[in-house]
């Protein structure tokens, strides 16, 4: 018997113990959904790099040793005060129908996810009602074991801004949900400027109804180990998806963005746009899955990564992949890895640009498009101010 | 005075000789043409006289001004008014032409020990010049030369000749790739621009652009050195015998 085999799944350890301690034990129909996806991390156990999904983010192998992960300090909260109309439900109390109807309900396939269910201590689902006007940017941030329900009504917007907390040598392991009625629209921007010592994992689904817009953008400097897992369905004609993200990585980091995008009905669109950048000795994935189902005519989809490796041990791995069920698509992917251009470098330099000032420049635009997808101009320029910063960190640490 | 002078240069370039021995003199306020065949030398040495990396200079001197060159970087060059008019100018996408130049130009002001200009100040400045070149508000609005014309890329070349005013022009085959109005639009650009405290070298493989820009001396590139030197009329006779006839002449 190998040593891993016969070490525990640390999430498991005492679960029954402090299950009763969860927010919201006790109503029944919560019980079930905790005591089910409890069921699925044991059967399933913690991914790591011989699972296809997990090939090149070995979560078993970066937490090996910890011990009773379900026990880990956690925390889940609104960075500022709600506008008026907007729900609240911290799960004290009978739960109201719109969280009993999706809480733990979409986001539960796989260990992780099933984990932060049946084991965040704190926990926040937020509805947003019919038509509300997307006023100011709401923020929200958490740590340890934390799961979100967010539930944007009928014509309702929204932009969310989502900051995780991996503090020195934490863990952090967070499960939302997001369903987007009938014409709804979310504007989600996440950065996440963690620890270098940091394990941060996270699932994200997205339901979206018929007219519903999804825009998302992620903006990572990485971690120890940094996995962000996004799966949407567009599930109502006309739904769509825009998601981006630039991953910039300094010495030690890692990021892994992980993106399926479901075509599940007709007249669907979406796009993903991703650039990393990998400095010093480090690792960026991106890994881009699109599903056009049976049915889903008319459907367009369109995905570009692309990676820039500024040392000798740096790497970048894009996997991008297509099912595609369906007649009338067009899905277009392109994939590519390459250098800071030296042609590009000569020519700034000839005209008196110092090389430091010409590698940034050319970074910068390198990550451009993707940066500048994000629609609020306020937003954008303080992700641009933190892309600059990480930047400064990936070029120092390669030689 | 010489604004530039070469003696008995050697580059390798991937360890291979490009050029070996190559004299020249440039005085300030003079146009200097240097005429050559396919792979005699001339990107090479403009590449060395610019400072690009992987073009060695293994003997001889560059003094530019009375400096020796050799051992300075790139943007360094730059800096103290050297400017190289390039070939194929680099489409640089996400890039605005207009941040380009001001980030040039500022560069290059830093490097001499002046402020800074802000962007109205260097938008102001960029426009005064741009008119006569005929380089649109749009085109500087555009990424750096993606999806410009030829005659845009060539223009947009001189318009930064006019922007930083350096003392010494190299003007790598301008002429390559331009229909016979765009030449004519470039050779204006570049004879406004001749001026007594400045010097100018035209790297060309055809006597054409020299209508349009008629040099004061002409030199004739061969397997890496000058091997003849003459006014502009040698630049009649090198159309009219053709290079091989010129070198075999000059053996």
């Amino acid at each position: 018997m190998t040593t891993r085999a016969a070490s525990p799944n640390p999430f498991l350890e005492d679960f029954a113990a402090h299950a009763a301690e969860l927010p919201g034990a006790g109503l029944p129909w919560l019980d079930a959904r905790r005591a089910d996806a409890i069921k699925l991390v044991r059967a399933q156990g913690i991914p790591h790099r011989r699972i296809e999904d997990w090939k090149y983010t070995d979560l078993r192998s970066a937490l090996d040793g910890a011990n009773d992960l379900g026990k880990v300090a956690s925390e889940t909260r609104l960075r500022n005060a709600v506008q008026q109309g907007y729900e609240v439900f911290e799960f004290k109390g009978d739960a109201p129908k719109w969280v009993v109807d999706s809480f733990g309900v979409i986001g539960i396939d796989g260990t992780m996810p099933a984990a932060s269910l049946a084991l965040a201590s704190s926990t926040i689902a937020l509805r947003i009602p019919s038509n509300a006007m997307a006023g100011k940017p709401l923020g929200y941030e958490f740590s340890g074991q934390a799961r979100l329900l967010i539930v944007v009504e009928a014509g309702a917007a929204i932009t969310l801004l989502e900051t995780p907390m991996g503090g020195a040598d934490s863990f952090s392991n967070a499960g939302i949900e997001i369903v987007l009625y009938e014409g709804a629209r979310l504007d989600h921007i996440r950065t996440a400027s963690n620890a270098a010592s940091a394990i941060v994992v996270e699932d994200l689904t997205v339901r979206a109804a018929a007219g519903a817009q999804y825009r998302a953008h992620f903006m990572s400097t990485g971690a120890k180990l940094s996995r962000t897992e996004l799966h949407v369905t567009l599930e109502g004609r006309n739904a769509e998806s825009h998601v981006s993200g630039v991953s910039v990585l300094g010495d030690g980091r890692h990021a892994d963005v992980t993106t399926h995008i479901v075509h599940a009905a007709p007249e669907t669109r979406s796009t993903q746009l991703f650039k990393d950048i990998a400095g010093g000795h480090s690792r960026g994935v991106y890994q881009g899955k699109i599903t056009v189902a049976e049915g889903a005519d008319g459907s367009d989809s369109r995905q570009t990564a692309k990676g820039l490796l500024l040392g000798q041990r740096s790497e970048i791995d894009l996997k991008p992949e297509l099912e595609i069920y369906a007649d009338d698509v067009k899905c277009a992917h392109g994939a590519a890895v390459g250098d800071l251009d030296i042609e590009s470098l000569f020519y700034l330099r000839s005209r008196g640009i110092p090389e430091a000032e010409a590698r940034a420049l050319l970074m910068r635009a390198f990550l451009g498009d993707a940066v500048d997808e994000i629609e609020n101009e306020d937003i954008r320029a303080s992700v641009w101010a933190k892309v600059e910063a990480a930047l400064i960190e990936a070029t120092e640490a390669t030689p | 005075m010489s604004m530039l002078e070469i003696k008995d240069l050697h580059v390798s370039v991937g360890g291979k000789e490009i050029l070996n021995g190559l004299n020249l003199s440039v005085g300030a306020g003079e146009v200097h043409a240097i005429m050559g065949p396919n792979g005699s030398g001339k990107s090479t040495l403009s590449y060395a006289l610019a400072g690009r990396a992987g073009y060695e200079v293994t003997g001889g001197s560059i003094v530019y001004k009375g400096e020796d060159l050799t051992a300075l970087p790139t943007d360094a060059r730059a800096a103290k008014g050297i400017f190289l008019a390039m070939q194929y100018p680099v489409e640089i996408p996400g890039v605005t032409t207009i941040n380009f130049l001001k980030t040039a130009l500022n560069a290059q002001r830093r490097a001499r020990g002046e402020s800074d200009l802000d962007a109205v100040s260097v938008l102001r400045l960029v426009r005064g010049k741009a008119g006569t070149l005929k380089v649109p508000e749009e085109m500087l609005k555009r990424a750096l030369n993606v999806g410009f014309s030829g005659g845009e890329k060539k223009r947009l070349e001189i318009l930064q000749m006019a922007l930083f005013e350096p003392s010494l022009a190299i003007l790598d085959e301008t002429d390559s790739g331009l229909d016979i109005d765009a030449l004519k639009l470039v050779a204006d650009g570049v004879n406004a621009l001749r001026a007594p405290d400045r010097a100018m070298l035209v790297i060309t493989h055809y006597q054409r652009l020299l209508n349009y820009i008629v040099p004061d001396r002409v030199h004739v590139l061969s397997a890496g050195r000058i091997i003849k030197e003459g006014g502009k009329e040698l630049a009649h006779e090198l159309e009219a015998k053709g290079y091989e006839q010129i070198i075999k002449d000059a053996a």
